[in-house]
């Protein structure tokens, strides 16, 4: 409740900052100290366990501690997202104020999706989550790609929202008493109305849509590509893992007992997913666009915490957002700096700027899942929840096999960067590395390493109480 | 036959109707004006179910603002014979396929619920703008303060998009 206070009131004070305030530095200050802020509250929510705000919402949204450290894990990610790529953020266009006030009222809808007890606010999450990322894909509107990717994206979108608003609609006509409380659809296996199965097939398919899961990806490789980079990164870490926060939520709360039912088809979009995102990402020339195959392909492994859904695959989730998150945050600041994205112009990085080399590398080795980093911990967490769940060995063995495949794609760029010769004749700029940037880069690779090597630091928040 | 239950059946006919008329009819504009008659068809369910509030909202939003903007895009656009894309056949198939079976699973929903409550044609007062009106500023106060946070994210949003650089 405080997150969601805080972060729309930081959303109208950039719009007016942008509005009224001529410096273009002071918005990237201004929202840097609201993210903050914006932890801060969360903070003290965790801490009190209620909310500093007194207001009588039925139960409408519940809190857990689960679900504000999860959060908490979320603001941090954007509170590093501002300090390493505020500048790209002030480089898109004119409107910087609206942007960062774009990203505040995501934020909002993120805080929504974590905290959520009615199907009403599930939507309303969702939609205020959308809205805003639709706009920010096509801010570079001197950019025909990001134009398209904009169209592109809110057509889909719109769409993957009717489907889950017919969902609700079919849910809340199936459940005994029509209500909008997730935890009364869930009236177990004997009594479940068909309607609810067919609105849990319509919901599973629009919040798949949402985190760019196979086969409702399709929207995904080109959207991550148009949109300014900055904003990629936003939207494929904290927004996506906020889509998978509220998956976990809903469906555990709401189809928790048919589980096994729905099972299966949460192991062919798992299945389908990891095949999609590693394999086309072998292909692609462009670091950005691998990048985004990759982010599909990270979504797989998301959809474990689906499958298994016990106390294991939840701490694994918030780990995975964790892992997963700051070195995508990382790897698409650096991308965000370069000009070209293709892999020959990470040629010899490691010669010309050895610090964010040097970092590039430990995110690619975290999202490849190499022990000692983050994404080694939050896979292990993952693998061991579907062992524990159903003993499901043949699932856990696919996971690793394409787990290895990703190791193809994501060690050309270290290959590149450390074993090819620097491009003499045409050398690529990389865009104002200065030693703040450096600095947070250099933050984020030490906090990779630290939550692998002690991830209950992350975990002991969610059982705060 | 109670003339209620003609009229239920008259706006049944009505809405699915127009609802094929819609998606069969060549002409974007056509498809357009069978878009309306379907809301108004609906919202006469609406009247009938003691909703006058919702039925009146329902044609305001719909048949008056949003097919506005339907209208405006067709033209906009300026779809005619020549600039009509080639329609392929293969997705046309699959289309046909996967709709298809959306229809069947939710056919077959259908069938299996036990149609034991008719329908019930004006009973209940949750309709009235008078209860609503109590239930959207008491028990619903909260989600309905939170979407305004959505639409004015869609006010910025839009002066954004279509500000000159």
């Amino acid at each position: 409740m405080n997150a969601i206070v805080v972060s729309a009131f930081m959303g109208i004070l950039m719009m007016f900052t942008g509005a009224f305030v001529k410096n273009r530095a002071v918005p990237r200050y201004l929202a840097i100290a609201g993210a903050i802020l914006l932890f801060l509250a969360n903070a003290i929510e965790l801490k009190q366990g209620q909310p500093l705000f007194h207001i009588n919402i039925y139960d409408m949204l519940k809190t857990s501690s689960y679900s504000l450290g999860f959060l908490a894990v979320m603001i941090g990610c954007l509170i590093l997202l501002f300090l390493l790529s505020g500048e790209d953020i002030e480089r898109v266009g004119h409107d910087v104020g609206e942007y960062f006030a774009l990203i505040f009222f995501v934020m909002c809808g993120v805080a929504i999706c974590a905290t959520f007890n009615t199907l009403l606010f599930l939507f309303l999450g969702i939609e205020i989550l959308s809205i805003p990322l639709y706009i920010l894909t096509g801010s570079n509107k001197r950019n025909l790609l990001s134009i398209e990717a904009a169209l592109k994206y809110f057509l889909m979108g719109s769409f993957s929202t009717g489907l889950l608003l017919m969902g609700i609609a079919m849910v809340y006509g199936g459940t005994p008493n029509a209500s909008f409380y997730i935890a009364s659809i869930d009236v177990g296996n004997t009594a479940t109305s068909p309607f609810i199965i067919i609105g849990l097939i319509l919901m599973l398919v629009a919040i798949s849509f949402k985190v760019s899961a196979a086969p409702f990806h399709f929207w995904a490789p080109d959207v991550y590509d148009g949109a300014p980079t900055v904003f990629t990164s936003f939207m494929s870490t904290i927004v996506k893992v906020a889509g998978f926060l509220a998956f976990i939520r809903l469906f555990e709360n709401s189809f928790g007992a048919i589980h096994k039912d729905w099972q299966k088809l949460i192991v062919v979009i798992t299945i389908a997913t990891l095949f999609i995102g590693n394999i086309t990402a072998i292909f692609q020339q462009s670091v950005k666009r691998m990048l985004a195959y990759s982010s599909i392909a990270q979504a797989g492994f998301m959809m474990l915490a689906l499958f298994a859904l016990n106390d294991r695959a939840k701490e694994g989730m918030v780990l995975y957002a964790a892992a997963y998150s700051i070195a995508a945050i990382g790897l698409f600041g650096i991308v965000s700096r370069m000009n070209e994205f293709t892999i020959s112009d990470f040629n010899g990085l490691g010669k010309t700027h050895p610090v964010v080399a040097f970092t590039a590398t430990i995110f690619l080795l975290s999202l490849t899942g190499i022990p000692l980093t983050a994404g080694f911990q939050s896979k292990l967490y993952m693998l061991t929840s579907v062992v524990e769940n159903s003993n499901q060995v043949w699932l856990v063995i696919v996971a690793v096999i394409f787990s290895a495949i990703s190791a193809y794609y994501y060690f050309r760029v270290i290959q590149a960067m450390y074993f090819k010769e620097p491009n003499t004749e045409d050398p690529v700029e990389l865009w104002n590395i200065n030693g703040w940037f450096k600095s947070v880069l250099i933050l984020l690779a030490i906090l990779t390493i630290i939550i692998g090597i002690y991830p209950e630091w992350i975990l002991g928040w969610l059982y705060y109480w | 036959m109670s003339i209620i239950s003609i009229l239920f059946y008259f706006l049944s006919f009505l809405a699915v109707g127009s609802a094929i008329m819609m998606l069969i009819s060549k002409n974007p504009i056509h498809s357009i004006l069978w878009l309306i008659v379907i809301f108004f068809a609906i919202s006469g369910h609406y009247v009938l179910m003691n909703a006058q509030f919702l039925a009146i909202v329902n044609i305001i939003v719909y048949a008056g603002a949003i097919m506005v903007l339907f209208l405006f895009v067709v033209m906009l656009m300026n779809l005619n014979a020549e600039t009509e894309p080639v329609k392929n056949h293969r997705l046309q198939l699959i289309g046909v396929v996967s709709g298809g079976l959306l229809l069947l699973v939710l056919l077959s929903a259908v069938m299996k619920t036990k149609a034991n409550l008719p329908v019930q044609m004006v009973v209940g007062e949750e309709g009235l703008i008078q209860n609503l009106g109590k239930t959207l500023f008491t028990y619903y106060v909260v989600p309905f303060e939170l979407s305004s946070i959505l639409f004015l994210s869609a006010m910025v949003g839009a002066v954004v998009i279509s500000k000159k650089d």
